[in-house]
């Protein structure tokens, strides 16, 4: 049942194993709708295993995920249906140019032709990549293929936005561009979830924040209850624990 | 620097044996192995073969790479491009590298050939047989990694592409029908009794794995010479390798994307199975690679029955347009695998796997059909051959169709993982993709293909204009119901097949069910479909079906058909039997997973 009531992103007892490795364990989020949620977290957290369930790309070893209350793994066209979604490092049909994707992918999801060519238009615009009008997108730079993954995230005018690292490799000013856009989203009603190491920016962006580390969540709520009096890089360091080691190695770097 | 090589390239081995890649790499040494005893045996019985057979290796060193995904691309140079040291250095070096590997390792035991052969002579011809095996050896290797780097670095075009594909399909084309214009220049019969005319004597041992039996065959001054001179020759090559490696490192990658002038064409505003066939036409023209694989397809559909006219025999020209379509589907097998992770996004847009499934379906058809349509007309009304209409014209359909069917469900229940397209080094024609493994998905749709067609050619034999019907509508039902399949499936285990390209096989097997059918069956098993997926085609096709069409052509040469060197009495008994031989071992092949899957 979607109302306005229910979380934008609700997944509880999440857990996946690769082999012997336990790469998520009992995952449970709640993104409030309306939010701007930052997923924060050291390298091979689980993060992007998380997400990656939440959307419906991976299948959980159990637990459940919900979009709006609805069911991703077993209504999964009508929960498809309200969320864009940004992955990290995943190819793209590589042999379109950036406006040939979006046409595609609007087509495909049956948006009628004429709001497909003017949405497309104006993401490329405002997301520069008009003026690379002739590259494939298998020519595009890191920064490029995230931009042209965020248009493809928007085309469809979602309720809910999953990305992951959307900032990273893009130039400052595009990011700046993608921050107003996201901001304007969330003031819209809509809901966004980024993944990030960078906590100044999620400070920044985000009201809710959640310190996944080990496959499991650490902290998770309003930005100020996670962060307590200090900034948010204090309380992650403190909930991850930090490692002194660096400031006696390495020494023949200065010798 | 290159035992550094050695112990990378041996230990990302020794990473990779493990699931698929350890079964295909056992039964590719095993078969691997067998032929090398093959070789041996070849010096020891018929001396004369000898370099007709190590040309056969040349060939597997040459084509195997370039046809089965660029070669081995575990050790790509670009990671060493900051090491300071020259480009001489660094390429020997990676050669080096390039020698620590099963193929090498087989190659040489083949090669222990040319000592066996040089003991007839002596001392001195063992002795020169165990110097030119290794240079021999090193020549092979050599000569491998120069063809790939060149069509690496110089396949940048579509015209290059095609040209490309043109050679290469005809020289396999050559492989296996061109012992028939040598027949028609006289060469007839010398093959199989030795000693033929020169020229061909000539030829296959000025070919670079000619030299060491030329070396052993000489006298020692001579064959110093000649032993020298291929230490030179590798030198040369090496250089020249050195020189293609750093520009392939100093030149952008460009995906093996050909270049273009002005704006492409608008994006047809169409939904569905047409707009994702629309978006494959585009990938069929913008990359390099399929137009090179479709080349070859064609040249050699087209050049393998071209050379038995060389006989006046043109029994096979009306099929051209059926060979095109098998050889077509053989180098589609693989699709989702060489997109890589894209297909997230047919997961991520709701209720896209049967578009996607149909589209790619009706864009092969388009691509493929015309022209195997036009060689299938051309070629029946060219040859004359005026009882061959009903075949082709019930068959081409049904092939056809099966082919459409055939290429997405194999491309989804078997699929082999490569390397995102964007993610690939310098080298575009390496997907990155296991090589055995997607050999083994071609091997298994030029199998597969024909099969489906087998009622119409029940139903020809019957009443030979019901051929078209039959044709028609089973090529429909083929590609409606296995395309079905396919996108049931990939609704069904999409993730599965997603999490697959993202992170390879998974270490231990998942209790979903619904996922590869290959990569989850205990090792015996799996060692024994791949071996069965390699060796069948021999009783099959080169010992069962083309002895049957000698005889049924008249064809006295037996070449190294077991059944033609037989008594008459005894010869289509063995026919009978090697084809019923291949088609067991691939029925074993093909049943053998499904049933354990049905049965977990």
């Amino acid at each position: 049942m979607r109302t306005q009531r229910q979380p934008a992103l609700r997944t509880t007892g999440l857990r996946k194993a690769f082999g012997d490795h336990v790469a998520v364990d009992d995952v449970g989020l709640t993104v409030p709708a309306g939010s701007f949620y930052g997923l924060v977290g050291p390298n091979g957290a689980g993060k992007t295993t998380t997400l990656a369930m939440a959307v419906g790309l991976l299948r959980p070893d159990a637990g459940r995920a919900e979009i709006f209350g609805v069911d991703v793994w077993r209504s999964g066209v009508e929960a498809k249906s309200l969320v864009g979604v940004l992955p990290d490092g995943n190819a793209m049909p590589e042999r379109l140019t950036g406006r040939e994707v979006l046409t595609y992918l609007g087509l495909l999801r049956g948006l009628p032709p004429g709001v497909v060519a003017e949405r497309a238009a104006e993401l490329l615009s405002v997301l520069e990549l008009d003026s690379a009008e002739r590259a494939l997108v298998i020519e595009y730079s890191t920064g490029m293929r995230k931009k042209i993954g965020l248009a493809v995230a928007l085309l469809h005018a979602p309720r809910l936005l999953v990305l992951d690292e959307p900032f990273e490799a893009v130039d400052p000013v595009s990011a700046a561009t993608i921050r107003t856009i996201l901001r304007r989203f969330v003031t819209g009603g809509g809901s966004v979830i980024i993944s990030s190491h960078v906590m100044a920016l999620v400070e920044q962006l985000c009201d809710h924040v959640a310190v996944i580390s080990g496959g499991r969540v650490a902290a998770a709520g309003p930005l100020a209850e996670v962060r307590g009096g200090g900034s948010l890089e204090e309380a992650f360091i403190e909930l991850v624990g930090a490692r002194a080691e660096v400031r006696e190695g390495l020494a023949w770097l200065t010798s | 620097m290159a035992h550094v090589m050695i112990r990378m390239r041996l230990a990302v081995l020794r990473h990779s044996m493990r699931g698929d890649r350890a079964t295909t790499l056992v039964s590719g040494v095993l078969v691997g192995l067998l032929l090398a005893v093959g070789t041996i045996v070849v010096a020891v019985l018929w001396p004369e073969l000898l370099p007709l057979t190590l040309a056969g290796w040349l060939t597997g060193w040459i084509f195997g790479p370039v046809l089965s995904g660029g070669g081995d691309e575990s050790l790509r140079p670009e990671y060493f491009a900051m090491i300071p040291a020259t480009p001489r250095r660094r390429a020997a070096a990676l050669l080096a590298g390039a020698f620590a590997g099963p193929a090498p390792a087989v190659t040489f035991a083949a090669l222990l050939s040319l000592p066996v052969h040089g003991w007839r002579f002596g001392p001195l011809g063992l002795l020169a047989g165990v110097f030119a095996a290794v240079l021999t050896l090193v020549t092979l290797v050599v000569v491998s990694r120069v063809v790939v780097a060149l069509l690496a670095l110089f396949v940048r075009s579509r015209a290059a592409a095609a040209a490309a594909g043109l050679v290469m399909g005809s020289a396999l084309a050559l492989c296996g029908n061109g012992w028939a214009p040598a027949v028609a220049l006289g060469a007839g019969g010398s093959l199989s009794a030795g000693g033929g005319p020169s020229w061909v004597d000539g030829l296959l041992k000025a070919l670079p794995s000619g030299w060491g039996v030329a070396a052993v065959e000489s006298s020692w001054p001579v064959a110093l010479g000649i032993l020298a001179a291929n230490g030179a020759a590798v030198a040369l090559l090496l250089s020249a390798w050195a020189a293609l490696l750093s520009r392939r490192v100093t030149s952008v990658a460009r995906g093996g994307v050909p270049a273009r002038r002005g704006r492409p064409r608008p994006f047809p505003l169409v939904g569905g199975a047409r707009a994702v066939a629309a978006k494959e036409l585009r990938a069929w023209w913008r990359d390099l690679v399929r137009i090179q694989l479709l080349s070859i397809a064609l040249s050699y559909a087209l050049v393998f029955p071209l050379l038995l006219v060389t006989l006046d025999v043109w029994i096979m020209v009306p099929f051209t347009g059926l060979i095109a379509a098998v050889m077509a589907a053989g180098a589609s097998a693989n699709m989702y695998g060489t997109d890589g992770t894209a297909l997230w996004l047919t997961l991520m847009t709701p209720g896209a796997e049967r578009a996607d499934v149909r589209g790619r379906q009706l864009a092969w058809l388009l691509v493929v059909g015309p022209p195997a349509v036009l060689l299938s007309l051309v070629g029946t009304a060219v040859s004359g051959q005026g009882w061959a209409w009903p075949w082709v014209l019930g068959l081409l359909p049904a092939v056809l169709g099966g082919a459409a069917g055939l290429i997405v469900l194999v491309a989804v229940t078997s699929l082999v993982p490569g390397t995102d397209p964007h993610k690939r080094g310098g080298n575009p024609l390496s997907t990155g993709a296991d090589e055995g493994a997607e050999t083994g998905l071609m091997w298994l749709m030029l199998v597969a293909v024909p099969a489906t067609a087998l009622p119409v050619a029940g139903a020809i034999l019957l009443q030979p204009w019901a051929g078209l019907p039959v044709g028609l509508a089973g090529g429909a039902l083929s590609a409606w119901g296995l395309g079905r399949l396919a996108h049931l499936k990939l609704a069904s285990a999409g993730p599965e097949l997603l999490n697959l390209m993202k992170h390879g096989p998974a270490p231990t097997p998942t209790r979903y069910q619904g996922r590869l059918a290959t990569s989850d069956l205990p090792f015996k098993h799996r060692a024994a479909v791949t071996f069965c997926y390699s060796v069948a085609w021999l009783p099959l096709f080169p010992q069962g079906l083309v002895p049957m069409a000698f005889k049924i052509i008249g064809v006295r040469d037996p070449v190294w058909f077991l059944a033609l060197h037989l008594p008459e009495v005894w010869q289509w008994p063995t026919i009978a039997f090697m084809i019923a031989l291949g088609l067991l071992l691939y029925g074993y092949a093909v049943m053998i997973p499904l049933r354990l899957n049905s049965a977990s």
